[in-house]
């Protein structure tokens, strides 16, 4: 049988549509089919949905084929398994990022072309918080050069600064700002 | 009822038209997901979080929304009727997964409907900001106040490292989606269109229609968005999106240069035939609507048209959608008797003023 639409194909798809109360049956080839409006529209579910692609990125064999190397990650807050989240394609809660953090860079990095940390706007509360918490890793880092050179003045010095900074951390928390 | 206003036929703020490349880009979206420290995301919280969030979020743009001069209404999605839930969606003002969502959720829409925030669809917050033709950094500007505003007196779940987080890894880091409503009617008749979709995607972004994902964009309507929210800053990821927009729109406009140049009579056939369609047939179904609405549009742009103004067809192609015709009507309608009111709808919206007869207006 030849294609309804282009005349040309053999059919190899019947359509049948409802339209003004009546039936209509229509024999159409793949190319033309698939070109259809009113038949994509059945498809509901979409056929690249995110939980689709994590599960054939990272499929259960990895749990279930290895049972020595077999650890089942579950996110303490919320309950979430490793395996929910690849069937979901979703986290369940904030926690599921640290307790999922070993695998998410390869996940992240097929998401967003090879990136996996986040460069854009920061909350400026978290702003102060995370330039503060740079600033007292930096200070440690210095004392430690200066107990290496015996220079106990300066690393008692720079100990104080760190214990300002960390009782001002504290203290912004306490605030909640 | 606050949402009454929202369901009545009057073209939001964003349909309008008097923006910059407006006969090309419809429309813009900025679109920033959001969640709160404290509660487990949409996917493993319970009502009674559900019911938590939705108030704490609520009493906060109720509050501080004054503070930037928007009088938010609040509108609890289990409250409204099937009908209305629908009407807000095909004015894109809430998601199909709102509406569909298990637990307690609303939105929260301003005046103009250029911001609608949506409280417990896939995230605890979607901030959503609309703008009529091809505004990015304004819809950016305006979504952006709003966050940092929301953000001094909410607790957002924010990692060092994978900045906000968000129920989905493909929304990740910035939260942001940016996206741009064109209408390419030269590109698809020329098939380059086919050429340019996977090109696109190549650099981190997507092209598809506006109805979904099927191959032919309804109308000729595709919506062109960032598909990375990670690794790039917001700022990154808009002057991105407006490069390629601006490409987009050249090639838009060397095609239907190319149209008008090679077969004119024929472009001009088209145009007028739709025209005559949609101001005189009776019964219209959703996609021969679209399809002859591009055309005349495409003719408005080509100035073969010229008495017809162009809001009237962004106001259609929203007012034409099912449940919309049914809320007009005030009666459900089976599809037959809708594509009669949709008929009727342009008809009444198109034939409105005096127009001259359609020769007189070729040169």
């Amino acid at each position: 049988m030849i294609c309804d639409q282009c005349g040309e194909r053999s059919a190899s798809v019947i359509v049948k549509q409802q339209q003004h109360g009546q039936i209509i049956e229509r024999n159409l080839c793949h190319v033309c089919a698939a070109e259809n409006h009113s038949i994509n529209v059945a498809f509901e579910q979409d056929p690249l949905a995110i939980h689709q692609l994590l599960s054939n990125w990272f499929p259960n064999s990895q749990a279930s084929t290895s049972p020595a190397r077999k650890e089942v990650v579950t996110c303490p807050s919320c309950g979430f398994t490793f395996s929910k989240f690849l069937r979901l394609g979703k986290f369940g809660c904030d926690s599921c990022y640290d307790a999922f953090s070993p695998h998410l860079d390869e996940i992240f990095k097929r998401f967003h072309n090879g990136n996996i940390e986040h460069k854009g706007k920061i909350p400026a509360s978290y702003g102060t918080t995370l330039k503060i918490k740079k600033e007292i890793e930096e200070l440690r880092k210095q004392m430690q050069v200066c107990i290496q050179e015996e220079d106990f003045e300066k690393a008692a010095r720079l100990r104080d600064e760190v214990k300002a900074l960390s009782a001002k951390l504290e203290g912004g928390a306490a605030d909640g700002s | 009822m606050a949402v009454e206003r929202f369901l009545q036929p009057h073209a939001s703020s964003w349909m309008t038209n008097n923006a910059e490349n407006v006969d090309i880009a419809m429309s813009t979206r900025i679109r920033l997901a959001r969640n709160l420290t404290d509660f487990k995301f949409p996917y493993s919280f319970t009502e009674d979080e559900a019911l938590k969030v939705d108030k704490e979020i609520s009493s906060v743009l109720l509050d501080k929304g004054n503070e930037l001069d928007y009088n938010f209404s609040h509108i609890s999605i289990e409250e409204l009727a099937q009908l209305q839930k629908e009407v807000l969606v095909e004015k894109h003002l809430i998601s199909p997964f709102l509406v569909n969502s298990q637990r307690s959720g609303s939105v929260l829409l301003s005046e103009n409907e250029e911001l609608s925030i949506m409280v417990n669809e896939e995230d605890h917050l979607r901030i959503q900001s609309l703008q009529p033709g091809f505004q990015l950094q304004q819809a950016f500007k305006i979504a952006n106040e709003l966050d940092s505003l929301l953000e001094k007196n909410l607790s957002y779940a924010f990692h060092e490292k994978y900045g906000y987080l968000t129920s989905c890894p493909t929304n990740a880091g910035t939260g942001m989606r940016a996206s741009v409503m064109l209408h390419l009617p030269a590109l698809t008749m020329s098939h380059q269109i086919q050429r340019i979709i996977p090109a696109i995607s190549r650099l981190g972004m997507v092209v598809r229609g506006i109805y979904g994902e099927g191959s032919e964009a309804l109308g000729n309507v595709y919506q062109i968005s960032n598909q990375l929210t990670l690794g790039k800053s917001e700022y990154e990821i808009l002057q991105d999106l407006e490069n390629m927009t601006e490409q987009i729109i050249q090639q838009e406009r060397k095609a239907r240069e190319a149209i008008a140049l090679n077969s004119p009579m024929i472009l001009e056939d088209r145009v007028y035939r739709s025209l005559g369609v949609l101001t005189h047939s009776r019964l219209l179904t959703t996609e021969e609507a679209a399809t002859r609405l591009s055309d005349v549009r495409l003719g408005i742009d080509l100035k073969m048209i010229q008495d017809l103004d162009m809001s009237i067809l962004n106001e259609l192609m929203i007012f034409m959608q099912p449940a919309f015709l049914q809320q007009y009507a005030d009666k459900p309608l089976q599809p037959r008797e809708r594509d009669f009111a949709r008929a009727k709808l342009f008809r009444e919206r198109l034939n409105k003023k005096d127009r001259n007869s359609e020769g007189e207006d070729l040169a």
